[in-house]
């Protein structure tokens, strides 16, 4: 018989804090996510191979995949149309959760620009007036505020389909325009792609697979060129472009003696000002009225990237741990904005003293204290909550106290404009490294945390055999977590890569693992790749990059892997999307698209295999750019053990 | 002999047939109305998972000739149905022992309240062949609900033989480099698959940081 609580802690998770919290969990009847899933087992076939349909009341439908039973769902839909139209539908929702996150903090920007905000200010004048070129807004003899406001409402156009084509297209290199330009995909508007996405699968509307997933194409593209970028720009703007810092991660920072207020979620508008309102005099002297020596802030996935990125704030860790850091019994209040929050924290939360937080009117839990967030009083909510989190220390319970180990150094920052400012102002050495291939190139590894993977195994694995091989790693989101926890972020780590790559982050104090953000932050990536196509005059597709999301799990990933395909960029996921029932639509995703886009995905939840068929590619691409190249069949790919047909190579 | 056959590698984990199973043994036969019922109807057959993602076996009585849960019942609550071939249980006879449960060589036995008894006790629970619904000339609840032929009804003979053509197809076919005619599963399942048995053996890699 099965057991309910799963036992085998290494199987769940590489990290030692992980698998402690797991034990105490265990001990103390405490449902996580990997129980959840146990019992979830086996999930439904049809559902994950993208043959059910519940778009229409004539349904719910399904295909069945062996061919005997009904291959057509009652409106007539056949297994492409169903799988592509279930796609297209999760590369919506997930470009929308990161458009409307832009869209909140344009909001709060054009409020700022108008001087009706408290705790906000434009931090990034350089970065304003770049993206003032971008959209065409004078500066000539005008002050930051009116140039700001100007902005502002470009990028609300945006949002819309007032201009035909969106504002930052101007950073995207004239040959993948020229792609996107003949397969009629540009991206005319944040929202109105991810509207028309709906139209489109809607029963009766777009009935033909190629025809969907060229529209997943440009729906990702309003994403990645779109929301996201709005996302990360203007919150350098406000809160300041990244710069190198030095932090630290895992449960370790988390402090016996202080109150431990742990910032989940993914926006930074809110917990920017929080981590202005935690150094408030009047609020430090409650908590040492209280017995706590201080204030420790933590972060948590991509909220808490955010704030490491500007603020050195140390990470408590990532998806996975969102859970398990109440276990310690020493967080005293976690500060949800949206995304990525399980539901189950609030219950969880139940069993110890802990105070979830919610902030915003869209993202409620019920047994969470709700304090709406408002930027007219920005920081006298930051207080409030804070004042909340001091008062909720009051209610710890010293026996209840268990930190697990010492945290890890790392160090995070590395913007597009600090790598530039770390090669001495310029990417031109960076490409003088890749051409002659002491560095072979450059690989963004982002993504979540999928409890059907051991928790950070697929990404420090793959990230490991990346460095080791000379290849330059880039990383975001839950995989920055995972490597800055297994050690790889730290400039020592340079010892763990290859000697080519090893050289140069030791010449420049860098690791071979760089921190480029939160998940809307893989824009940083694009405007990267496209700055290294731009020098080199060539387009994206043509340079020796990939991507990989070896542990991914959300909608919003699935936008994210679209987007970098949809760029030029190859992708590994490590994870199966549900397509596996149209045998068009892998084929199309996984060879088709070579010729439409000039780049793939891969899927290998194998992280050995995956790095093989990445340092592959990258040879490859090498080849074609006439630089010095290794034969990609000499590089060897694994074998699997118990199946030895690739599932998607 | 008509029995309800189970082909494991058909089976994709979807519960379809946990669902239908529990309607058809509740009062009303409706899915929006079995929900409100007290007791509330109960599946008689389980779809467990299988040791990698995206396999899973559906596991319910087989109806043993002899069976050792009858051999068994102090009570003599369970009994052998001859038009049918079926094990059956008198829910009023039974005194939840768990004798049954201990020598059935498939683990199907479940207790929970039935609507015969009441909600005041539990009573053993397992397939019964959809017995009531053979009668009226349908098949099995649990059948009609699978459309991906992991579990069929049929003359057990007749089924094996389509089992064994299989056999015949792909021996034949590797022995003379024929191109094979009916794999067991099509391209599309066994690439799902094969994600399941990689991400497993992955799992297995690597030690603790």
């Amino acid at each position: 018989m099965k057991t309910i609580f799963p036992v085998d802690f290494q199987r769940m998770s590489v990290h030692k804090d992980s698998q402690a919290m797991l034990r105490r969990a265990s001990e103390e009847g405490i449902e996580t996510v990997w129980d959840r899933l146990a019992k979830q087992e086996p999930q439904c076939g049809y559902c994950s191979l993208g043959l059910s349909c519940r778009n229409c009341a004539m349904g719910p439908c399904r295909v069945d995949p062996f061919g005997d039973g009904p291959q057509k769902g009652v409106c007539g839909a056949d297994a492409d149309v169903i799988v592509a139209r279930n796609l297209g539908r999760a590369i919506a929702a997930g470009a929308s959760a990161h458009s409307d996150h832009g869209r909140d903090i344009l909001e709060v920007f054009h409020a700022t620009a108008a001087g009706e905000t408290t705790g906000y200010q434009i931090a990034d004048e350089g970065k304003l007036k770049a993206i003032a070129a971008d959209y065409g807004v004078e500066l000539e003899d005008r002050s930051t505020r009116e140039v700001a406001l100007e902005v502002a409402e470009a990028i609300m156009e945006d949002y819309g389909t007032r201009k035909g084509s969106l504002g930052f297209l101007k950073r995207v290199p004239a040959k993948r325009l020229a792609v996107w330009q003949k397969l009629d995909i540009l991206p005319r508007g944040i929202d109105r792609e991810n509207v028309e996405m709906l139209h489109r699968t809607h029963m009766g509307v777009d009935n033909d697979y190629v025809n969907i997933l060229l529209h997943c194409l440009r729906t990702s593209l309003s994403d990645g060129w779109g929301g996201s970028m709005v996302a990360t720009e203007l919150s350098d703007v406000m809160f300041g472009t990244p710069k190198p810092v030095s932090s630290e991660m895992n449960l370790g920072v988390l402090k016996a003696d202080e109150v431990n207020i742990a910032l989940h979620g993914h926006n930074p508008v809110l917990s920017d000002v929080i981590v202005q309102a935690s150094q408030d005099p009047e609020l430090l002297n409650l908590a040492k009225e209280q017995g706590a020596a201080g204030i420790n802030l933590v972060g948590l996935c991509c909220t808490g990237n955010e704030l490491l990125m500007r603020r050195g704030i140390p990470m408590a860790g990532n998806h996975l741990i969102q859970e398990l850091v109440i276990m310690t019994g020493a967080l005293d209040a976690m500060v949800v904005d949206y995304q990525c929050i399980m539901p189950s924290v609030t219950d969880v939360a139940k069993c110890f003293h802990t105070a979830v937080i919610s902030t915003f009117d869209k993202a409620k839990f019920p047994g969470a204290i709700h304090i709406t967030f408002d930027p007219h009083r920005g920081i006298e909510i930051g207080k409030e909550i804070v004042r909340r989190a001091v008062q909720a220390y009051a209610g710890r319970v010293a026996d209840k106290v268990y930190i697990p180990g010492e945290p890890i150094p790392m160090m995070a920052g590395f913007s597009v404009e600090a790598i530039v400012e770390a090669l001495g102002g310029s990417p031109e050495p960076l490409l003088a490294a890749i051409k002659d291939g002491k560095i072979r190139g450059a690989v963004g590894v982002v993504g979540c945390n999928n409890p059907k993977i051991k928790q950070d195994f697929g990404h420090v694995q793959l990230c490991r055999r990346l460095i080791e091989n000379d290849i330059l790693v880039v990383v975001t989101g839950c995989a920055a977590v995972a490597n800055g926890k297994a050690g790889q972020m730290r400039p020592e780590a340079a010892d763990m890569a290859g000697p080519g790559l090893a050289g140069i982050c030791k010449a420049l104090g860098i690791p071979p693992v760089l921190h480029m953000g939160s998940c809307v932050d893989n824009t940083r990536i694009l405007v990267l790749a496209a700055a290294l196509a731009n020098q080199l005059d060539v387009d994206i597709s043509q340079l020796p990059l990939a991507a990989a999301a070896p542990e991914w799990y959300s909608e919003k990933a699935a936008a994210i892997g679209t987007y970098a395909v949809a760029s030029g960029i190859y992708t590994v996921l490590g994870v199966q999307p549900p397509i596996f029932g149209s045998k068009n639509v892998v084929q199309l995703l996984a060879e088709g698209l070579e010729d439409v886009v000039g780049a793939t995905f891969a899927i290998e939840p194998d992280a050995e295999r995956a790095a093989s068929l990445i340092r592959r590619h990258i040879e490859v691409k090498r080849r074609e750019l006439g630089l010095p190249y290794h034969d990609p069949q000499t590089i060897p790919l694994p074998e699997r053990g118990r199946e030895k047909s690739p599932a998607v190579a | 002999m008509k029995t309800v056959f189970v082909n494991p590698e058909r089976c994709l984990g979807c519960h379809q047939c946990e669902i239908a199973c529990a309607v058809a043994h509740s009062s009303s036969k409706e899915v929006s109305l079995a929900l409100w019922e007290e007791p509330l109807p109960r599946r008689r057959i389980h779809v467990e998972p299988g040791p990698t993602y995206n396999t899973s076996f559906a596991n319910k009585c087989r109806h043993c000739n002899p069976a050792p849960c009858e051999q068994v019942c102090p009570t003599g609550a369970i009994h052998r149905q001859q038009d049918h071939d079926l094990v059956l249980i008198t829910a009023t006879k039974c005194i939840a022992c768990a004798m049954c449960a201990m020598v059935c060589p498939f683990d199907v036995l479940t207790y929970y309240p039935v609507a015969e008894t009441g909600p005041q006790r539990v009573v053993a629970v397992k397939c019964d062949g959809c017995v009531d619904r053979l009668s009226r000339g349908d098949i099995p609840a649990c059948v009609e609900a699978c459309k991906a032929e992991a579990l069929v009804f049929g003359e057990l003979n007749e089924l094996l033989k389509a089992g064994r053509l299989r056999e015949s197809y792909a021996v034949v076919a590797a022995t003379t480099m024929m191109e094979g005619q009916a794999p067991a599963v099509p391209e599309t399942v066994h690439a799902w698959r094969a994600w399941g048995a990689s991400a497993e053996e992955a799992t297995q890699g690597g030690g603790e940081r």
